[in-house]
């Protein structure tokens, strides 16, 4: 009988303190599903760390690769896990038509002008950061002598070896374009325009041999650095995170001509944590915040002001001097391209890859 | 006796028969069209499918997709139609956001001077031929077919015919695994089997490990020793058996390797169990009664090790039909899986109607060779006893 009742009133205390353990958790939190990787640690260096201390909630990060389905079955179902997303121009574009994020009116949290030079914000969506891909080899192996642009790239008697390319249609076709000569600020237009896609299939065709097709970011840092490959098509914030941590000389060409695009926030609609969404996101718009970013993971900033913040050898694998030569991301002509052309065209490229 | 059983025949039901059944039933789904274009279909239903229809089918069109306007129900639909072709999504989202019905004059014109493509057939035709509750054009996709503008079913043109070419590859590609899993688990199983316990016990242990190691890791680990750069081939330069290194990774050899190196513990384990079952006397006798070792091992030992491979055997080819992501991380580009676009449609490209033909497709084929096997072989003598 003793130990009976010491059971209930066990029982009775565990209970008490679950009740009690809500309580505790009652101040905010912010789920945010994005990338990982060393962008996900960049930004919880920068924006989602002192945010959260400064502001007294937790912030969690979930795994998100920009599958569309999990954001619209969330939101369909009701049944939200994220609050918001780090995202792609398409993504954004197509949950907003969708209605799976929210419709917000940044200009009333901050200047939204600041985001003119890398498309502006959208109506569900906020840039955060500018990637752009490029030309990259490894300065130990090329000393003298090094490629200029991606004629040079496709040049494979001259430099030797095998070329990393990006294993998806999308930036690949822009960069087969540049390299038959069309400009890149032209890229989209011609790519989109009849014949456009065959033109940079068979410019593809020639290199296709020496291609190694690499699928993720990390890959391509690792055939450049261990010599797979002599030259390949790589993101500039890998390229730099690369030298920093594991001591490397790996340089880029962005002269050549380079696909850029943002990467943005946007909140999923129906989301309770709404307004704290917002803040963070103008926590992390200030020129201040973004010039933080761009020390720890040198990804592009969003917010042109945080140019005027970086010193030279901060801006070094940055495309600020080479914004003329990008081939971007977003607009119009590239959205409406990709959205109708898109599952379409990455059949007939891995069709192609395959042969 | 039902008491008995009802609790898992519901459970199954639930969560097994009644999720496939939605599964299967998504690739000949086809809610969108008729449920969001209803004056359309009514009204092309009439129309032969010649040239274009009359005035009365562009009014019903003017009117469903300005229905839609301010909804998502329009981008869904031009999402929907954009699978049958790539533009029709702008198509429907341009023209629902601005046309209106209610201005004077035909809708012919006002469609035209908004979107040229009205004046193409072919957009028509898409939208008559769609206009059922259910559609064929998810399934005929997976199998490389379309119809042809004149009417019937036809071959793909080349570019983007893919399918029918990835289906076998992934079949061909998970009949090797098997094969090699087959070849390398039996002798393992056996030695196990003959072997003492507490060697059994550790042979087992050497088996478990890498199972219980994820996928992700030994995927990647077999990249960083199989490279140009790699371990095994900075080996064999240093032993000198070559001079150039041998291109073991993003090939179909090292996704050979890698498949075989996860799903081995598949074969291993219920062949294992099977042998461990066989009494040893068995093979005493059949020596006692002049058998050679060899005549023995194989019209008494192997007949009873049958079932095990037969099951070993058939997991591991089920699950080597699905992977899509260890030939992704250590194939080439020659060596993709069904899988991977199975998984793009769901996950990116958000157009279900695709996966689950795909899906259906797999299943389908896989049923059919199972059939095919218990025929020929005879199913009651794979039965274990």
């Amino acid at each position: 009988m003793p130990n009976l009742s010491r059971c209930w009133i066990a029982l009775a205390a565990v209970l008490c303190l679950g009740a009690l353990a809500p309580e505790a958790r009652a101040q905010g939190k912010l789920v945010v599903g994005n990338a990982g990787g060393s962008s996900a640690d960049a930004e919880r260096k920068v924006f989602y760390g002192p945010f959260a201390t400064a502001n007294k909630i937790t912030i969690q990060e979930e795994s998100f690769n920009q599958e569309l389905a999990k954001i619209r079955s969330q939101v369909e179902t009701g049944n939200l896990i994220w609050d918001m997303v780090s995202t792609t121009a398409i993504n954004v574009a197509t949950g907003c038509e969708e209605g799976l994020l929210e419709k917000i009116d940044w200009s009333k949290y901050f200047d939204t002008k600041v985001f003119r030079d890398v498309g502006g914000v959208s109506e569900c969506g906020v840039p955060y950061l500018f990637v752009s891909g490029g030309l990259a080899y490894d300065g130990n192996r090329i000393k003298d002598n090094a490629p200029k642009t991606w004629a040079d790239f496709w040049n494979v008697t001259k430099w030797p070896g095998k070329r990393g390319l990006l294993y998806r249609a999308e930036q690949t076709f822009e960069v087969a374009l540049m390299a038959d000569g069309v400009p890149p600020a032209k890229a989209m237009e011609v790519l989109s325009a009849p014949g456009g896609v065959d033109r940079a299939l068979k410019k593809l065709e020639e290199l296709k041999p020496h291609v190694h097709w690499w699928k993720n970011g990390a890959e391509s840092i690792n055939l450049l650095s261990t010599g797979e490959v002599a030259m390949a098509y790589a993101w500039n914030g890998r390229v730099a995170s690369a030298n920093k941590t594991n001591n490397l000389n790996l340089k880029m060409e962005l002269g050549a001509g380079h696909v850029s695009g943002c990467q943005y926030w946007a909140i999923m609609k129906g989301s309770k944590n709404k307004d704290l969404a917002i803040k963070l996101i103008q926590y992390a718009v200030t020129a201040q915040h973004q010039a933080d970013f761009v020390r720890v993971i040198s990804y592009g900033p969003a917010n042109r002001d945080a140019y005027a913040l970086l010193n030279d050898q901060e801006k070094a694998t940055l495309p600020g001097q080479h914004l003329d030569k990008a081939s971007l991301q977003l607009g119009k002509l590239y959205l409406g391209f990709w959205l109708a052309n898109g599952d379409s065209l990455l059949q007939r490229f891995v069709k192609f890859a395959a042969q | 006796m039902l008491a008995l059983v009802a609790p898992s025949v519901l459970f199954i039901a639930l969560f097994f028969v009644a999720p496939l059944g939605l599964f299967l039933y998504r690739s000949i789904d086809n809610f969108e069209v008729p449920g969001w274009l209803p004056r359309t279909t009514d009204a092309l239903s009439a129309w032969s499918g010649e040239g274009l229809p009359d005035e009365a089918a562009f009014r019903a069109v003017a009117e469903d997709l300005a229905a839609l306007n301010g909804t998502t129900a329009l981008p869904l639909l031009g999402r929907r139609l954009n699978h049958n072709i790539p533009g029709f999504r702008g198509l429907i989202t341009g023209t629902g956001s601005r046309v209106d019905p209610a201005r004077p004059g035909r809708m012919r014109e006002q469609l035209l001077a908004l979107d040229a493509r009205w004046g193409e057939p072919v957009y028509w035709q898409t939208i008559r031929r769609e206009r059922h509750r259910l559609t064929a054009f998810y399934l005929l996709t997976a199998l490389d077919l379309r119809y042809a503008p004149g009417g019937g079913i036809e071959l793909a043109s080349g570019e983007s015919a893919i399918f029918l070419g990835l289906l076998g590859r992934t079949l061909g590609i998970s009949l090797v695994v098997t094969v090699l899993c087959v070849l390398l688990g039996f002798p393992l199983a056996v030695t196990m089997a003959g072997a003492s316990p507490a060697r059994a016990n550790l042979l087992l242990v050497l088996v478990l490990i890498p199972f219980w190691t994820s996928l992700l890791v030994r995927s990647t680990a077999w990249v960083i020793l199989l490279q140009n750069q790699g371990v095994v081939n900075q080996l064999l330069i240093g032993l000198g058996l070559t001079t150039r290194p041998i291109p073991l990774i993003f090939n179909r050899v090292g996704l050979y390797i890698a498949m075989v190196h996860v799903l081995l513990p598949f074969m291993v384990l219920p062949l294992y169990s099977v042998l461990k079952s066989i009494p040893p006397e068995l093979m005493r006798a059949a020596a006692s009664l002049g058998a050679a070792p060899g005549t023995a091992f194989l019209r008494v030992y192997v007949p009873q090790a049958l079932p095990g491979m037969v099951a070993g055997a058939s997991l591991v080819f089920v699950l080597a039909l699905g992977y899509y992501v260890t030939p992704a991380l250590v194939g080439g580009p020659g060596d993709q899986m069904i899988g991977y676009f199975i998984a793009y449609f769901t996950n990116t490209a958000v157009n279900w109607g695709m996966a689950s033909a795909l899906g259906t497709l797999l299943l389908l084929v896989v049923a059919l060779i199972y059939l095919a096997l218990g025929r020929v072989v005879g199913l009651d003598r794979l039965a274990v006893r």
